[in-house]
């Protein structure tokens, strides 16, 4: 796997902006990715040092489509923390 | 602070350009940031929760700016207006010129300056009234027309007959016209259906059959008709002349019971045209007398009266939310701004008159008093029969009775000018003046 396919996408919610206060940006990623591959791709797209990755599965919710009720696609979850004092600028302002 | 240069005095406008503060724009974003959060929904934040780097993103900055500028602007010019010591009449017209840092352009209208020239002294001589003998006749002509009888005749069609017709006719393949027992008036010069049409009906005896080719013009405004050809197949089955009740008693009696004999006819149609004339010369001349004062003064006031004037025109013409105004201008084939330009001259007018009567007024002290509404009132309701009551309560709202003065002000104010433009007046003036 490339390490360009790693990252899906930035994960922008009220409660990762509150994350990132403290360094930690949260991602969507594929689910073969290992934390040392998350850990390569988030360096080389940012040009940030990462200290720490945490990853977990977040398991689908139920999503009616039509009348009928289907389980969603669970997904992985990587809450990238960085070194002290490094900052990701794509998920701030333009 | 906002920084204000006064640009240029112009046709009672004042140009303004107004620069902001970065701080204060600073402030005003906030404050808009604050406000938009509230009512934004961004996926991922509750309402009213997402910062405002997010904020910026999602709704673009350029919206923000819009909210900040919306309230901030209006604040800076009334700030600016205030400092600037200026009387503004209407909302100004804003420009933004530049956001960074803000400064934005806007034009003022202030209140129209009028200074009336000596129109004291201004005369004007009205149009003697005349009613000569042959304008009467000329009434009592049409009122023979009015009264004639239509009787069949054994002759070949002539000019001013009446005539019943079959008619046939198609252009270019399709049915034009075709109707049995069709009346038509033979007249000279008559376009209708097609010029030329009449021409070829004169001469035709009863029961005669005639097929004829006639030429639209090229102008005509049957646009799908201009410049074809139609062919005609027409029969006439009765022709009748027109027969005049001849000038008598009996006439004049038929007109209106009223009228004994002839002479009481002439004399009341010459009344009557008198009449008509008298309020007609009165009207021009106190057109005279105002285009005169209206000469005399000088009046400069901001083009947006004039663009105001120029919607209530439209408004009184076509009520609003109508289709009616649409439907017009399709009809004369003009645009809107092309009907507002033609207006303009007759708005401009229109403004500077009542500028200068308004001025006259302010200035001669014409009032109108309570009694004289009553009296007005009492004069307005006085033709009505059936809703009398309903009627009076409508008049005597406080609108109608502000509206009902504006009027009378500008009755007085006119009668006042026509009495000095005729002289009668001046003599009290000049008496007043001694007085004093």
């Amino acid at each position: 796997m490339h390490l360009y396919q790693i990252l899906r996408r930035p994960l922008i919610t009220e409660k990762h902006t509150i994350l990132q206060t403290q360094g930690k940006y949260a991602f969507e990623v594929v689910a073969e990715a290992s934390k040392p591959q998350i850990k390569q791709a988030v360096e080389k797209a940012f040009k940030v040092e990462v200290a720490a990755v945490n990853v977990m599965i977040v398991s689908g919710k139920r999503r009616s489509r039509g009348r009928r009720q289907l389980p969603a696609h669970p997904w992985k979850k990587a809450i990238v923390t960085l070194k002290p004092g490094d900052k990701i600028e794509f998920f701030e302002g333009v | 602070m906002v920084k204000v240069t006064n640009d240029k005095t112009e046709n009672s406008q004042v140009f303004l350009t107004i620069e902001m503060a970065p701080a204060e724009v600073e402030e005003s974003l906030e404050k808009a940031y604050y406000r938009l959060v509230q009512r934004t929904r961004i996926p991922g934040f509750r309402k009213g929760k997402a910062p405002r780097a997010i904020l910026e993103r999602h709704i673009g900055k350029e919206s923000l700016f819009e909210e900040a500028l919306n309230n901030l602007v209006p604040q800076a010019y009334e700030q600016a207006v205030k400092e600037q010591e200026i009387e503004a009449i209407a909302q100004p017209r804003i420009e933004i010129a530049q956001t960074d840092p803000v400064i934005f352009k806007a034009i003022v209208s202030l209140k129209p300056k009028v200074t009336l020239g000596d129109y004291q002294h201004i005369r004007v001589t009205p149009e003697p009234v005349a009613v000569t003998d042959s304008d009467v006749d000329a009434v009592i002509e049409q009122l023979r027309h009015q009264q004639a009888t239509w009787e069949p005749v054994e002759r070949p069609v002539d000019f001013g007959d009446l005539i019943v017709l079959d008619i046939e006719s198609d252009t270019a393949g399709k049915p034009f016209i075709n109707q049995k027992g069709a009346q038509y008036q033979v007249l000279h010069d008559l376009s209708f259906p097609v010029p030329g049409f009449a021409e070829q009906l004169a001469g035709m005896k009863k029961d005669e059959e005639k097929e004829f080719k006639l030429q639209f013009p090229s102008d005509d405004p049957r646009d799908e008709l201009a410049g074809k050809e139609a062919s005609f197949k027409a029969r006439v089955s009765e022709v009748k002349q027109e027969v005049l009740p001849e000038l008598s008693d009996e006439f004049a009696r038929e007109v209106n019971p009223d009228f004994k004999s002839v002479d009481s006819l002439r004399e009341r149609v010459s009344s009557d045209l008198k009449l008509r004339a008298e309020e007609k010369a009165r009207i021009d001349f106190e057109e005279r007398v105002i285009d005169a004062v209206v000469e005399l003064s000088q009046v400069e006031f901001p083009p947006i009266l004039v663009e105001a004037e120029v919607h209530r025109i439209l408004d009184q013409r076509f009520q609003r939310g109508n289709q009616a105004l649409e439907e017009y201008l399709r009809s004369i084939n003009k645009t809107e701004e092309e009907l507002h330009e033609e207006l303009h001259p007759l708005a401009t007018r229109r403004v500077t008159r009542s500028l200068v009567l308004a001025k006259v007024v302010e200035e001669a002290k014409v009032e109108v008093s309570d009694s004289e509404i009553d009296i007005e009132i009492g004069n307005m309701t006085k033709n009505a029969t059936e809703n009398k009551d309903k009627l009076e309560k409508l008049l005597n709202t406080p609108q109608a009775r502000e509206s009902i003065k504006q009027t009378l002000i500008a009755r007085k104010a006119i009668q006042l000018l026509a009495e000095i433009a005729k002289e009668v007046k001046e003599i009290k003036t000049l008496q007043k003046e001694a007085q004093k």
